[in-house]
């Protein structure tokens, strides 16, 4: 959470020295969204994840990667967003109980963002995406959030 | 010879190879301490339990040998020449003493007088080498803790002594170093001895890897003959894997070998009387599994001797022997080694655990007065748990069963735990024979793939669609299964996985009951298809995943396809099948000696349009393999089957002629039997069905029929394997004769 925690102070004494930071941008649904590259592992292109019966809603299924076998978190579900049935992307995190990964419909590019752009989430956003988003990078045209990848761990999200 | 003196001989054996490999070090580098305490040490290990095993000549030689390296070790003589000459003698003379016992089983007469007193002039040689006294104190222990393990012995051994008097501090028990002694025992561990052999053949192996990799790298270009290298690939990769895992094994007597000590140290600090039985010493058992059951057959033996063997006078008054029996056992059974520890002590009273469960908390009066006498049984293992009035050095401070369940259970086996109060205990480990790759049946469900480990599979039942509805019995919506007259509970794997799915899951398509035993229940697993056995890595999984229960891990299939590993028992549990076998098994034995004999059951085959019989019991497995894979020594067809020459009986000329063409995929049925010892496959056509076959007798003399059996009314030969020519005849007598007599 480096970047992460560099932005929030940042936020609070806003008019003091501009950070970049480098964020790989990520597309699920109509929105784009952002993270930090410092905690991506890998990106698997046109993964088709095995589901896993009785596994919790968020489990987007397993993975073979590198030897291993990788759950993955589906984001659609985890926003509650409708399914997708095309073949997805996935960015392999490194947790705190391991690696996992994030599926998402597909990855973009990586940017360079400035803390001059960034703003903390929103007080009208829900309490449930308030846990998974920290805050956003404005953009020409359209806004970047950024996820939280502390709160999208397997082991987290079966906590709640 | 008795185990205990094998033992004793292979270990001294061991003991003074490395002897003779430290003195000709030593001779180069003589005033090293590491060297000098190794050598001591392999003296002092042969004279412990030499003096144990009551061979007291061997005892007197390596006595004075000790005496010398004492004196090396401390340094007050130095490790010259002559000495290590003498050193060398005494190895010899320890040898031919072994040797002689090895071959008689006793000492023999001869006198070692000469090689003594030439050991104790040695002792004479002036010292040489000024080593500070608390320095030589510190290294000795730290080599050598055996030695302050036995430091009555070291001391009244050196009051013999001519020397000065022994360095500042007096070794004493409780100050036994504990760190050099983890080291050392971290050093074994992580080291494996190597059958050369095994060795030469595993790099055989590689090389034929690498070879056949790059034929596949040079044939991905050219598009060669690629079906062929894929089966040497298959081949060479099955050998290897094969090696590896053997070097891997070990006997389970590494780690039996240190309970005869154990037990001997533990009788005399709780008085008991206790013999020590080991069988089944040479079953072997994978290095790290053989390494993670040290420590709970360590507390397994506590506990029995601890709890279990009652202490002398009460054997004494119950009528039992005064000496009690701790028995160390290891077999294999169905893929799986059983370690059980076993005692005819006291046994464990359920009252007893009942009462203390529930004072210590673990379990509500309510819920205890619930409970059966094997669950009760059960509870020993809850951490925490512990019935000894008094808690001992030994052990009773309830961590014992604990321990030993997480750590059995760590490695994927499993505990057993059988009393009978007033007769004894028996603890049963199930260890899965290796860790990291398993045979498994892949199963299909939900449109997914699935392994289900092979060894808790008893057989398959295909249920055709259109026999749904007839074969599988609905009690209030409980599914059933008459499987050889006995009603089978059933378990739909869909109905597991989808829950709230139909009422009828599986209904209107094909199914297949998987028969499974497991945990002492026996249902039927209905999946929706099967695919091949396989032999599968497993991978573990991520926390969440495995907190669901019913998954042991994951595998990437033949297909590249991931696949799901079922847990058998926590699908039994969820779906609520009971623990019953135990009582159907029987039944089923009692059947079985009720019925007639001569009704065996037998296996009906189809050769060339005839019916034929093979006795089931004869049965080993039913192989599908492609026609390629069958080889020919001569013009008989044999089947190299996992490195095993298998002859192939053709009776109904399935095989064909030799060089007819065969389309490469053509696939045959082989039975596969046994004769005696030997195996041997049967080609035939197709396997119809199993059945119980009834005695024919001969018209008029009333006499049995051999041969024929009356099997669903229809008289059917049965196929007779000794019949089938044996192969070593045939490559004895040369390879002139080449035409077997077709039997049957």
């Amino acid at each position: 959470m480096q970047s992460l925690n560099q932005h929030r102070p940042m936020h609070l004494q806003q008019e003091k020295k501009e950070v970049l930071a480098e964020v790989c941008s990520v597309q699920i649904g109509e929105t784009y969204f952002g993270v930090p590259i410092t905690h991506i592992l890998e990106i698997v292109g046109g993964a088709q994840p095995k589901p896993v019966p009785l596994a919790p809603t968020f489990v987007g299924g397993l993975v073979h990667y590198r030897g291993d076998v990788l759950t993955t978190v589906a984001m659609r579900r985890v926003l509650q967003m409708s399914e997708q049935q095309a073949a997805q992307d996935i960015l392999v995190l490194e947790g705190e109980h391991g690696c996992y990964g994030l599926l998402v419909d597909s990855v973009g590019e990586v940017l360079t963002v400035s803390s001059k752009d960034y703003e903390a989430n929103p007080s009208i956003l829900d309490a449930r995406r308030r846990e998974f988003f920290a805050g956003a990078y404005k953009l020409d045209g359209k806004l970047l959030v950024m996820l939280n990848p502390e709160h999208l761990d397997p082991m987290r999200l079966d906590a709640e | 010879m008795d185990d205990l003196t094998r033992e004793f001989l292979i270990e001294s054996q061991e003991g003074l190879d490395r002897m003779e490999r430290c003195l000709t070090d030593l001779e180069e580098r003589p005033d090293d301490k590491e060297l000098l305490s190794d050598i001591f040490r392999s003296v002092h290990t042969i004279k412990g339990t030499t003096g144990f095993l009551g061979f007291h000549r061997l005892e007197k030689l390596a006595h004075t040998g000790e005496n010398l390296l004492g004196l090396l070790r401390d340094g007050k003589l130095l490790a010259a020449p002559p000495i290590i000459t003498g050193l060398l003698e005494l190895l010899d003379g320890l040898r031919g003493i072994l040797k002689t016992v090895e071959e008689t089983g006793s000492e023999g007469e001869a006198e070692d007088a000469a090689l003594i007193e030439q050991l104790k002039l040695l002792q004479a040689l002036p010292a040489e080498l000024p080593v500070s006294a608390t320095a030589k104190d510190a290294e000795a222990r730290a080599a050598s803790p055996e030695l302050h393990a036995a430091s009555t012995e070291t001391t009244t051994q050196k009051k013999t002594l001519p020397t000065p008097p022994p360095p500042a501090e007096p070794p004493s028990e409780d100050r036994v170093p504990v760190k050099p002694v983890t080291a050392a025992v971290a050093a074994t561990d992580s080291t494996l001895r190597v059958d050369v052999a095994l060795l030469n053949q595993m790099m055989n192996l590689v090389g034929e890897l690498v070879l056949t990799r790059n034929q596949i790298l040079q044939a991905t270009a050219q598009q060669a003959n690629f079906t062929l290298l894929a089966r040497r690939l298959d081949m060479v990769t099955a050998d290897l894997r094969e090696s590896v895992m053997k070097a891997r094994m070990q006997p389970v007597s590494n780690v039996f070998s240190k309970f005869p000590r154990m037990i001997r140290d533990l009788s005399q600090m709780l008085h008991r009387k206790v013999r020590l039985v080991l069988e089944g010493q040479e079953t072997e058992l994978d290095k790290t599994l053989l390494e993670a059951i040290k420590d709970p057959l360590t507390h397994a033996v506590r506990n029995s001797m601890d709890h279990g063997i009652e202490p002398p006078e009460v054997r004494m008054a119950t009528g039992k022997d005064a000496e009690g029996t701790l028995r160390l056992r290891a077999y294999q059974e169905s893929g799986h080694v059983m370690i059980e520890v076993s005692d005819d002590g006291a046994g464990i009273h359920v009252e007893k655990v009942r009462s203390k469960a529930i004072e210590r908390g673990l379990i509500t009066a309510e819920r205890a007065a619930q409970l059966s006498e094997r669950e009760l049984l059960q509870l020993i293992f809850l951490p925490g748990f512990s019935t000894a009035e008094a808690v001992t050095n030994v052990s009773g401070r309830g961590v014992g069963m604990d321990v030993v369940r997480t750590n059995v259970e760590k490695i994927g086996g499993k505990v057993e735990l059988e009393s009978r109060p007033g007769l004894g205990t028996t603890l049963r480990l199930r260890i899965p024979l290796t860790l990291a790759i398993i045979p498994a049946l892949i199963v299909k469900s939900v449109g997914q793939s699935f392994a289900l480990p092979q060894g808790v599979l008893s057989e398959l039942v295909h249920i055709p669609a259109e026999r749904y509805g007839r074969e599988i019995e609905w009690m209030e919506g409980a599914p059933l299964y008459r499987l050889r007259g006995n009603l089978l509970p059933l378990v739909f794997l869909e109905g597991i996985l989808k829950p709230g799915g139909g009422e009828k899951p599986g209904e209107g398509r094909e199914n297949f009951i998987a028969v499974l035993e497991v945990d002492e229940r026996r249902y039927g697993l209905v999946v929706d298809g099967l695919a091949d056995p396989e032999e599968i890595v497993v991978k573990p999984l991520s926390t969440v995943l495995k907190s669901i229960g019913i998954y042991t891990g994951a595998t990437v299939l033949g297909s590249g396809d991931l696949a799901l590993i079922l847990d058998p028992g926590s699908i039994a549990v969820r779906a609520g099948v009971l623990m019953n076998m135990q009582q159907e098994r029987g039944e089923a034995a009692q059947q079985q000696a009720e019925g007639d004999p001569h009704d065996a059951e037998f296996l009906v085959v189809e050769t060339s349009g005839r019916r034929c019989a093979v006795a089931l019991q004869d049965v080993l497995r039913i192989e599908r393999i492609p026609i390629t894979r069958i080889e020919y020594v001569g013009l008989r067809p044999v089947l190299n089957f996992e490195g095993q020459l298998l002859p192939v009986e053709d009776a109904g000329n399935i095989l064909g002629q030799r060089d007819r063409m065969i389309a490469q995929d053509e696939q045959i049925t082989v039975v596969v039997c046994r004769d005696g010892n030997r195996h041997v496959g049967l080609a035939v056509h197709a396997v119809l069905d199993v059945a119980a076959g009834s005695q024919l007798r001969e018209a008029g003399t009333g006499r049995p029929a051999e041969g024929v059996t009356l099997l669903k009314n229809h008289v059917t030969g049965v196929v007779s394997l000794t019949g089938v020519e044996a192969l070593h005849e045939e490559f004895s007598s040369g390879d002139q004769m080449m035409v077997g007599t077709n039997v049957p």
